[in-house]
């Protein structure tokens, strides 16, 4: 039985993401672990409506009954939390993200928040980009060393404690990247005013 | 492999043998250095047959890869030893200066054995140690044998043990820098116990760096954090870590008259703020320390340092005094003599409500300001009541026919954060591998102060995976070794590159916590081997059954589900053993696989 606080959580977070353009209708999906345990959004649930019977609970390492209603990438929150210290993921479709994914091997901040928050976002990319095994290792790798990663043409792939943290990431990242297209657009000469701004690629 | 010195001190004080041997350094990658390094070599050279007080007994002495670096607080040290007051796995961490010369005569380690025949104090250069008389010493307070060895933090530390040490207080601190302590499980009483009044330390050997330039860019980072967080940058700086001391009372989380209220109405008078307005001269740090938190105070007596928040709260809530003068003045005779303020005061406060209830014939009463220097002196010196005290609180209670009334766990005695009110901090003391502590492992930032997030302090589903994250990231803040307060700001992520930088082996943070996994596991495995069980994963019966007051009234501690959730979260089975896949996936089962 899933608290009332932790569905509370759930629909905060989810609703959110909808509001913000981070996942369209019924795309994207947001996961806890508890323990042994998994809470995560039920399939073809849509985040901006969640009610208390689409939040799915099963094992993070067994499988269940929980299997047949949870998310289709359940197998990728699986190996994040396998792989990480992560309690909370967020995985979303944030556009202008995406958009920059599709030319980019990492994705570097140039506002003051996304340099301080993010550092560096790295791209990633599998032949299969949804719901795979190879997938969720290259994901879960890559979140061994980064909070946020993106999957090229598909998403990102957010963990934090809580989703309140995982969303941070998500919502940061799509800001980092509205920023950088304005910037992009502007075709202005940028004047650097951060120090050590080089080392962020090593990051 | 840089980071490390690649050098372990081994001094035999039975036979005065001193010798030098190279860290092992599977061993350094797999379990960092300070507190699980100690842990690593507790393992092999104390068994379950080593009673605390015997010779065979070890004190462990480690740096870790960060120390010494100039990376934000890289300043701490930990002792590792079979805890006198839990028979527990033990290691105590202290910050200032030792940590930081000890590490540049030289040395990751210091593995000190047997007992000497007289008192002895060891002097550590670059080039070389030498075991000294130290008769003249013996009995002298920490201030005077800091002095007499000629403490300077720019150059030359001194870490010494009081008269409490001497007189094997079972909570008694090891002191170094003469107000830094490291204190809790007594780890001083087993310095007492091998006749070692004194360890001094000069060094200047740099630490070497794999990739200084990424280094550095780490370090600027942290500072920015660390500036960004208002508890780093104002919070600690301005009131020092009794700032908490309202916002817990707040909640109905302060225990109160030992723990039986969770809020004290004169908690203001023991605050961060009172003290910063009534007391406080000026605050200062640790060597590398940007955050500052250490008070120098004074009162009509004289000056001194502190009191931090738990020993504000142990010697004032916990007892029902705010009287801060009398606080603070206990807290620096606490100092002095070399004692654990947490379990003096708490002690103390168990003592008070045996004599109210008729249970112990003393003058002991909450509110009794008046006795409180007085009563930590006996206990320093052993004298009259004080020669039980000095036993902790569990073996007074018990002696006393109310072992209930006794608030420790496995006998540490807990701090002050009342389980009630934080019910993921009470899972925390519950499983604390060292007995009822909040630096195995803090619920604050999660469930009072919201960092990274703030999730539901009342909430008990889910919680287990919070506690053991937060237990985790302290096994491994201890052993790179850093600062617990510069983790309020510095995500592990941070202290995870500065590490792989630094020592060239690569530690993404997932596999860093994973350490912090992996000496978790092995503190538990060396508590099972020494015959704890499911039951002393346990709380004070107050705590299940007696409602909180204040601003958690009504409530006790969900232990039981938590614990559950717990066990299976950490791959244990349901008596809290390590299973055998979880060992293997640690790299644990060759090492302890008979223990399970």
């Amino acid at each position: 039985m899933v608290d009332e606080r932790v569905y509370e959580m759930f629909r905060e977070i989810g609703r959110d993401m909808y509001v913000h353009n981070l996942v369209s209708s019924h795309g994207g999906n947001i996961s806890v672990r508890f323990g042994d345990r998994i809470i995560i959004k039920r399939r073809g649930a849509m985040l901006g409506r969640l009610k208390p019977h689409d939040l799915i609970e099963t094992g993070l390492e067994k499988n269940d009954s929980g299997v047949a209603l949870a998310s289709t990438e359940l197998i990728v929150h699986r190996a994040i939390y396998k792989a990480t210290p992560a309690l909370a993921v967020v995985h979303a479709h944030p556009r202008r993200a995406i958009s920059l994914s599709l030319s980019r091997d990492e994705i570097i901040p140039i506002d003051n928040e996304g340099s301080y928050l993010l550092k560096k976002i790295p791209v990633v990319e599998v032949e299969f980009a949804s719901g795979t095994p190879q997938m969720a290792n290259t994901i879960a790798d890559a979140l061994r060393t980064y909070k946020i990663v993106m999957m090229r043409g598909h998403g990102s792939f957010a963990t934090g404690q809580t989703l309140d943290e995982a969303f941070q990431w998500t919502d940061a990242l799509e800001e980092v990247c509205e920023i950088i297209m304005y910037a992009h657009a502007m075709n202005e000469q940028m004047i650097e005013y951060r120090k050590h701004s080089d080392s962020y690629k090593n990051w | 492999m840089k980071g490390w010195m690649g050098k372990v001190l081994n001094v035999d004080l039975g036979s005065g043998a001193v010798t030098t041997t190279p860290l092992d350094m599977d061993m350094a990658t797999q379990f960092i250095g300070g507190r699980g390094l100690g842990a690593r070599l507790l393992w092999d050279l104390v068994g379950p047959e080593v009673e605390p007080f015997s010779p065979d007994n070890v004190l462990i002495f480690a740096a870790g890869p960060l120390t010494a670096t100039g990376y934000q607080t890289s300043n701490r040290f930990s002792v590792s030893t079979k805890s006198p007051l839990t028979g527990t796995v033990l290691d105590a961490n202290s910050g200032g200066w030792w940590g930081m010369h000890f590490k540049r005569a030289g040395y990751d380690a210091m593995i000190v054995r047997g007992r000497a025949e007289k008192p002895v104090y060891i002097e550590i250069k670059e080039d070389g140690v030498t075991i000294h008389d130290a008769s003249h010493l013996w009995g002298r307070t920490v201030s005077e044998t800091s002095e007499a060895l000629g403490q300077d933090k720019n150059k030359r530390s001194v870490l010494c043990i009081g008269p409490a040490g001497e007189n094997r207080v079972l909570f008694a601190a090891i002191m170094n820098d003469a107000t830094r302590a490291a204190a809790r499980g007594g780890p001083g009483a087993v310095m007492g116990s091998k006749n070692l009044k004194a360890i001094v330390v000069e060094g200047k050997t740099r630490v070497e760096m794999d990739d200084k330039e990424r280094f550095r860019f780490v370090q600027y980072e942290s500072t920015k954090m660390l500036k960004a967080n208002p508890v780093t940058s104002q919070a600690f700086p301005e009131f020092g870590t009794s700032v908490v001391m309202n916002i817990i009372n707040a909640i109905g989380a302060l225990p109160t008259r030992n723990f039986q209220q969770s809020y004290f109405e004169h908690a203001d008078d023991i605050s961060g703020e009172t003290i910063t307005e009534d007391i406080l001269i000026k605050n200062t740090a640790c060597w590398a320390c940007p955050i500052a938190c250490t008070r120098l105070t004074k009162t009509s007596k004289g000056e001194g340092e502190g009191p931090e928040y738990e020993s504000a709260w142990s010697f004032g809530a916990a007892c029902g005094i705010h009287d801060l003068e009398a606080i603070t003045n206990t807290n620096y005779i606490c100092n002095d003599l070399g004692m654990d303020t947490i379990s003096a005061g708490s002690t103390i406060a168990c003592a008070m409500e045996l004599t109210e209830r008729g249970l112990l014939d003393s003058d002991l009463r909450f509110g009794r300001a008046d006795l409180l220097e007085q009563t930590v002196e006996d206990i320093g010196y052993r004298r009259g009541l004080g020669d039980e005290l000095a036993e902790g609180s569990a073996r007074l209670a018990a002696k006393y026919g109310a072992p209930e009334l006794s608030m420790s766990v496995k006998k540490l005695e807990m701090p002050a954060y009342d389980p009630r009110g934080m019910q993921g901090q009470g899972l925390l003391f519950a499983t604390s591998n060292r007995g009822g502590c909040h630096m195995r492992g803090n619920m604050l930032g999660s469930e009072v102060l919201g960092l990274p997030k703030l999730i539901d302090r009342l909430q008990v589903q889910g919680k287990a995976g919070y506690v053991i994250l937060h237990q985790h990231s302290a096994a491994v803040l201890d052993s790179i070794v850093a600062c617990k307060f510069a983790n309020i700001a510095i995500a592990e992520e941070y202290f995870a590159r500065a590490l792989t930088a630094l020592t060239g082996v690569s530690y993404p943070t997932g596999d860093l916590i994973k350490a912090g996994e992996r000496i978790w596991n092995l503190e538990r495995l060396y508590n099972l081997r020494e015959g704890f069980t499911r039951d002393d994963d346990n709380l004070p019966p107050r705590l299940l059954n007696e409602p909180a007051t204040g601003g958690s009234e009504g409530q006790v501690s969900h232990l039981g589900p938590m614990l559950e959730e717990y066990y299976r979260a950490r791959g244990w089975d349901a008596n809290g053993v390590p299973k055998r896949a979880k060992l293997e996936d640690l790299g644990l089962a060759e090492l302890a696989l008979e223990v399970v």
